[in-house]
């Protein structure tokens, strides 16, 4: 064998492991379609914490109503942007909205994410601040004064009665509302989920483990914010919102762990053709994301940490409460990303041979680097500033948000 | 009907209404005449304007470029696939001649890739003379004869 071909063998040896199909070798989803799902669960999970005080009445999480909104709204704009960058030529993106196919999945995304976005979160959002709207409008001047104004779209009306209708109709649209952000993130599990030829992917539980993961890391991510900014506004933390949210954080958590060790035992039972590979994946190539990253710091020290507030609560002091809860919804934030890669790179490293793996290697620069990643992820917080800037979620006096 | 209900309303047709007008002025006439795509992809692409001439166009004004190439080892490769399209330059030869943009354009072709025929002639870029252009050795239409052009000739005359 002549030695340069030796060694170009060699280079190729160290990348792929075992008997692996030549279109198996890179991958065609890269680190931008993990923060897609990552992002889109973020929103489901934020909407649905905040549907819990309109439906379900949970007074205590009040203070987080309209900062879920205006989170889930941020997070939604940004959606579709990693989809758009890994396509490439977002000046054909239209195309998808004006000759969708019915039988194609990703065609009919741009339909439930319209839907999800104008139906249910911009309805919503307007239900609740539309008498803002009106007091903030006529205390300001200028811009923001047409800005508010443009908003209540010339419903000026702040009567009691009115104020009452736009309470149930917001009401109406919750409930819509819920299905709707378990459509939205269901329908990225079920685009996973139903790539039968893809035994890491092709699960019917897998839209079940994408809503729930969906539901952890939204709630995590408020809880996250919530003390940040409390901390940046100078504000005490409501300690009865931030237990009732460590309450639903914990039972979310252990409800997905559930589905996900639901999901585990029941490929371990199956023990079909495919299991040897995914068992070796795990062990292997995703050691360190699956069982260290996701499983241990993301799940189980977590609930530890939930698990604590919830028994000791009297013997604990308030800060030590406030550190574990900072603390574990990090670690959540973290799990769930991890979950997100393990789900999508994962579910690449391995060939159709079921024989064999390759290796993903991030690139830091271009269209799918580690950059394009890390910007994709902080814009949904820069548009979150914005958000709060304008919409301050805690002013319902009649005073406009200072935005200077 | 509660002004809540009624402007909502008006927005929603008022959105759904620019919707089927931007359908109208951006779905392309000929989509879904024969399936789900535009009847008229082949004749667009046809009505394209033409690039490449051709070998045989090339060879009518370049006689000596042509025999020499039809002997040597690129007698297999068309003009245009080294020197890019030239229907421009072959329609009025004043038009600025097509030429290998650049100096280690060979590679593209003659870089060691394991996916190559084991036969095909390729080479180490970085053993290779890194530091020459390909053409200095190999006369680009004959590439296992030196250049003509002694200035270019190097140290190196390739053998044969
Ligand atoms: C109609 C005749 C004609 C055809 C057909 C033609 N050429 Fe030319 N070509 C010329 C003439 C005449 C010149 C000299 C122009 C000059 O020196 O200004 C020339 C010059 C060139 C040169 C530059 C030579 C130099 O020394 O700089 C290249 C390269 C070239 N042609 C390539 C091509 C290729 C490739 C094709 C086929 C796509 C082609 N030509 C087709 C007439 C033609
Ligand atoms: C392997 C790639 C390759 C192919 C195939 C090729 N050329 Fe060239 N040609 C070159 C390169 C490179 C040069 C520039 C040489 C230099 O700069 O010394 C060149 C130069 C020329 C010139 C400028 C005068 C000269 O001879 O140096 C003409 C004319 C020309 N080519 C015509 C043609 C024609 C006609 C054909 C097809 C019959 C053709 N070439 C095929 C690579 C190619
Ligand atoms: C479009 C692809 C292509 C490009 C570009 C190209 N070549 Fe080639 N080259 C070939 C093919 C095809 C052969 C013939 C291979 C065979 O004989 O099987 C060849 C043969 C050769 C050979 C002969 C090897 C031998 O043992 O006979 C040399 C040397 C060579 N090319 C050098 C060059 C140089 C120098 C350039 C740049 C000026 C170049 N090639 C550009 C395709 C290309
Ligand atoms: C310094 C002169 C020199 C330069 C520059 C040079 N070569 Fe060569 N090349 C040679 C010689 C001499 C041979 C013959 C070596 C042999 O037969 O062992 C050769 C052989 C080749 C062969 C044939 C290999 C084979 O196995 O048949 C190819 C292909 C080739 N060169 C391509 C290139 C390309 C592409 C470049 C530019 C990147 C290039 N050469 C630059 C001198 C040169």
């Amino acid at each position: 064998m002549p030695p340069e071909l030796r060694e170009s063998l060699l280079e190729a040896l160290q990348h792929v492991q075992g008997y692996i199909y030549p279109n198996d070798v890179s991958l065609g989803w890269s680190v931008v379609i993990v923060v897609y799902p990552y992002i889109t669960g973020l929103v489901a999970g934020a909407f649905i914490l905040a549907s819990l005080v309109r439906v379900f009445h949970v007074k205590a999480l009040e203070p987080t109503y309209r900062l879920s909104l205006l989170t889930a709204l941020a997070f939604l704009i940004v959606a579709p942007l990693p989809l758009l960058v890994h396509l490439g030529h977002p000046e054909r993106c239209y195309e998808v909205m004006m000759t969708p196919h019915a039988t194609s999945p990703m065609a009919i995304f741009g339909f439930v994410y319209a839907w999800y976005l104008m139906a249910v979160l911009l309805l919503e959002l307007w239900f609740d601040y539309r008498r803002s709207f009106v007091e903030w409008a006529k205390a300001s001047a200028g811009f923001k004064r047409l800005l508010y104004r443009v908003l209540t779209l010339g419903v000026e009306d702040v009567s009691p009665a009115a104020i009452q209708l736009d309470e149930k109709l917001g009401r109406f649209i919750t409930v819509i509302g819920i299905p709707s952000a378990f459509l939205l993130h269901g329908y990225v599990g079920f685009i996973f989920g139903s790539v039968k030829a893809n035994p890491w992917w092709g699960t019917v539980l897998m839209p079940i483990i994408f809503i729930f993961s969906a539901m952890v890391s939204g709630i995590a991510l408020l809880m996250f914010l919530y003390l940040v900014i409390s901390r940046l506004r100078r504000v005490p933390v409501d300690m009865g919102c931030l237990r009732a949210i460590g309450t639903f954080l914990l039972s979310a958590l252990v409800l997905d762990a559930a589905v996900e060790t639901l999901d585990w035992i029941h490929r371990l039972y199956e023990a079909e053709e495919s299991l040897e590979v995914l068992v070796l994946l795990a062990s292997g190539k995703l050691f360190f994301s699956f069982f260290l990253v996701q499983v241990l710091l993301g799940t189980i020290a977590p609930l530890a940490m939930l698990g604590a507030t919830q028994v000791f609560k009297e013997r604990i002091s308030l800060r030590l409460q406030k550190s574990l809860y900072l603390v574990s919804s990090l670690l959540i934030l973290i799990g769930v990303f991890a979950m997100r890669w393990n789900v999508v790179i994962g579910g690449q490293l391995f060939s159709k041979s079921l024989r064999g793996f390759t290796t993903y290697k991030i690139a830091l620069v271009g269209q799918e680097g580690l950059l394009m990643a890390v910007v994709l992820m902080i814009l949904p917080f820069l548009l979150l500033i914005g958000l709060v800037k304008f919409f301050d979620p805690w002013n319902t006096r009649e005073t406009p948000p200072a935005t200077t | 009907m509660p002004p809540q209900i009624t402007r909502l309303v008006y927005l929603t047709l008022a959105i759904v209404a620019v919707y089927f007008l931007a359908r109208g002025f951006l779905v392309p006439a000929s989509f879904g005449q024969y399936g789900w795509y535009r009847g008229n992809a082949l004749k667009e692409i046809a009505a394209l304007p033409i690039r490449y001439a051709g070998r045989a166009a090339c060879a009518e004004c370049h006689e000596e470029a042509a025999e020499r190439l039809a002997k040597g080892s690129h007698q297999g490769l068309s003009c245009e696939a080294c020197h890019g399209p030239g229907a421009a330059h072959a329609e009025d030869p004043a038009e600025a001649a097509p030429k290998p943009e650049n100096s280690r354009f060979c590679l593209r072709c003659h870089e060691f890739n394991l996916s190559r025929p084991a036969k095909f002639p390729q080479v180490e870029a970085d053993d290779h003379f890194p530091d020459q252009k390909c053409a200095e050795c190999h006369a680009p239409h004959s590439p296992m004869q030196a250049p003509e052009d002694a200035s270019k000739r190097n140290a190196k005359p390739v053998k044969k």
